[in-house]
């Protein structure tokens, strides 16, 4: 039973690419860096192609990353809509198909026809997958891996390393990375960070505890799956580690809504995928526990940039934002 | 001759003997619940010293502490919740069980949990609603439309609704609206997940909005279910003689399924589909009691709560500083629990 099923997932495939073969073969010039082309993936693996790829389909803010550099994919899946999506939604998408707009979903039909030679996302190392491939996403999404290598840069120990990793994949795939507004965004991103230091400095006792709140229970994140939050840690921002992460998932500490206030930072970092100007108000009125987080009950909430950058210049942007909430926050809030 | 008439008199002595101690049973297991639901609100994920929850019991007022907010705002609904939902499943099960002389009868072969949760997904992605709030609602909704189309269904030809006719018209309009709802929930992941909280079984989360909400509909479905005894003990002698000992059948079958809707339809919409409570439950009542739905009833009303919390206070201890929902822990616990009891009690047939 297990044999047969990606025998049948090929066969499948196939029949899809001789299917639409003979279309548009005209647009396919040889690549002006031919190859043989190679690139080290966040699993520790060393892909490898006989051409540089040229064909690409990359995740959300992978692409996002690929197009600061120039390198335009063919193809784009997102976990959200392509419009709200913090990577995408000010980029121009002409020309990009689009092959999914909710996590876990990527139409690999259409992805197929496109033929990629590349597909392009972050590995996560607490799940040992690729963006788009992880446990939990619909089994036929998986099929993308069979379409072509796939690779991505770790979702490791700090954003730093990604960027520059998305940097490098560009700089391999033939993309010119000394554009002046790629220095622009890393002086921004620079100056970002020693003000951000330099807030942080001045408040020495000032915590922080990131969190996304949910109908049955409150997910406390754990900094050393979350690379924004060490590097925040590097930075010198006291971001408190969750004693007792899911060993499963151990992205977050879960905590049941009894427990809520059991860590009392002075400043709440709200999951950024689903921050409103009302959550707040919206969490203190549905959880009776909501407001016992001192931080909540004093409106000490800032939204937390949680697992999309992969840019200088997105992180440059949240930076400053935190850097204004860490200003304004009262070291004595919490415990 | 001499040996039947000997059969006769042992029986009835027995009955008798039974009723008498049935009684002070009931008032004991009163008692039992009282402690159960004592244990479900000064235990729990969050540890909170004895003196802290009496004193929040005791004056009735959060004084704005935290251990006062959760014993008041989370446990005591909570705990009402458990109480009031695991009654409901118990007695809706016992008098499924009764009515189509199906011993596997719960609200799940009737289409309840189907149709709860086809209308949550309804929700979900047709309308766009979020939130254990408003599914409670549409899952009502569902439910009680399910059962209504299985009995419409069943009632279908010159017999009305006879138990083999419900039980493959249960099955039936679960199978369609389950694939339906699948269906749905596989190519949408959002709904999946919303889905899947709902789905586990769960008494977290909800307060006391949801317990005000359901309450009122499960309180008449008990007090009506207590009313149902005698005419479950004239159905489970057979239709005929219940035709003969002068019971209209028809009107007393429906009059059962609409307290079943009631009580599971509520329960379901309140906390997502628990399962075994509603299969178990009556069996055990029957192992205690005997025959007799006039036991069988209350005895399920009360030993259904008692197991529910319990498995509840469990799953919140042993989760710490997470919980374990109800649901999950009732099926690893009580799957074998039952298996024992099936093996080495004889149970009393439907």
């Amino acid at each position: 039973m297990r044999a047969w099923r990606p025998l049948l997932a090929v066969a499948a495939l196939s029949a899809v690419l001789t299917g639409c073969g003979n279309d548009s073969t005209a647009s396919d010039k040889p690549a002006a860096d031919a190859g043989p082309w190679s690139f080290t993936d966040g699993s520790g693996q060393v892909v490898k192609a006989d051409k540089t790829p040229t064909r690409i389909i990359a995740h959300a803010g992978e692409a996002a990353a690929l197009m600061s550099f120039g390198i335009k994919p063919i193809g784009i899946y997102s976990d959200e809509s392509v419009k709200t999506d913090p990577n995408l939604k000010n980029l121009d998408l002409t020309g990009i198909e689009i092959l999914g707009e909710e996590w876990g979903k990527i139409d690999v039909e259409k992805a197929a026809a496109l033929r990629p030679d590349l597909i392009v996302g972050d590995w996560w190392p607490a799940e040992k997958a690729h963006s788009g491939m992880e446990e939990g996403v619909d089994e036929k999404s998986k099929k993308i891996a069979e379409l072509a290598p796939v690779v991505g840069v770790s979702q490791g120990k700090s954003i730093v390393q990604l960027a520059d990793g998305y940097a490098d994949l560009a700089k391999s795939l033939g993309a010119k990375v000394d554009d002046p507004q790629i220095a622009a965004n890393k002086k921004r991103f620079e100056d970002a960070v020693a003000a951000f230091k330099a807030a942080v400095a001045e408040k020495p006792g000032l915590t922080v505890g990131a969190v996304s709140p949910s109908d049955d229970k409150l997910y406390f994140a754990n900094p050393e799956y979350a690379p924004e939050l060490l590097d925040l840690q590097s930075f010198g921002l006291k971001v408190i580690n969750p004693d007792k992460p899911d060993p499963g998932f151990p992205y977050w500490e879960n905590l049941s809504w009894e427990n809520a206030d059991k860590y009392q930072p002075d400043l709440l970092l709200f999951d950024g995928r689903s921050f409103t100007a009302t959550s707040n108000a919206d969490w203190g009125k549905k959880q009776p526990t909501w407001f016992k987080i001192k931080a909540a009950k004093a409106g000490a909430v800032v939204s937390w940039p949680a697992y999309w950058l992969h840019t200088y210049g997105d992180f440059a942007t949240e930076l400053d934002k935190l850097t204004t909430a860490v200003k304004a926050a009262d070291p004595n809030v919490g415990n | 001759m001499s040996a039947t008439s000997r059969y006769a008199t042992r029986t009835s002595a027995r009955g008798s003997r039974r009723a008498s101690a049935l009684g002070p049973g009931l008032v004991a297991l009163c008692v039992v619940l009282a402690v159960v639901a004592f244990l479900s609100v000064t235990m729990g994920s969050r540890s909170i010293g004895l003196s802290e929850v009496l004193h929040a019991l005791g004056s009735l007022n959060n004084d704005g502490s935290t251990n006062s907010t959760v014993t008041l705002e989370l446990r005591v609904p909570r705990t009402l919740l458990g109480i009031v939902v695991g009654a409901a499943l118990g007695v809706a099960g016992a008098i499924l069980q009764g009515v189509t002389r199906n011993p596997l009868a719960d609200a799940g072969i009737m289409g309840i949990n189907a149709g709860a949760a086809a209308f949550v997904v309804f929700a979900i992605t047709v309308l766009g609603f979020r939130g254990v709030g408003v599914y409670v609602w549409f899952a009502f909704a569902g439910a009680i439309g399910a059962l209504l189309l299985v009995y419409s269904i069943a009632s279908l030809g010159r017999e009305g609704a006879t138990p083999i006719k419900l039980a493959l018209a249960g099955a039936a309009v679960t199978a369609g609206l389950t694939s339906v709802t699948t269906g749905i929930v596989m190519t949408n992941v959002d709904a999946l997940n919303e889905l899947r909280f709902w789905q586990v079984g769960s008494l977290a989360g909800r307060y006391a909005p949801i317990l005000t909400g359901v309450a009122p509909f499960l309180l008449v479905g008990l007090v009506a279910s207590l009313g149902f005894g005698r005419a479950l003990n004239g159905l489970a002698l057979g239709e005929d003689v219940a035709r003969g000992l002068g019971q209209h059948v028809t009107r007393t079958r429906a009059a059962a399924f609409a307290v079943v809707a009631i009580l599971a339809g509520a329960a379901t919409a309140a906390c997502g589909p628990i399962v075994f409570i509603g299969l178990v439950v009556p069996h055990l009542a029957r192992f205690i009691c005997g025959p007799d739905y006039r036991w069988i009833i209350p005895y399920s009303m009360l030993l259904a709560p008692i197991i529910l919390l319990l498995a509840d206070v469990l799953g919140r201890v042993a989760g710490a500083p997470d919980e374990l929902q109800v649901g999950v822990v009732l099926g690893v616990l009580g799957a074998p629990a039952f298996v024992a009891v099936v093996r080495y009690a004889k149970l009393s047939e439907v």
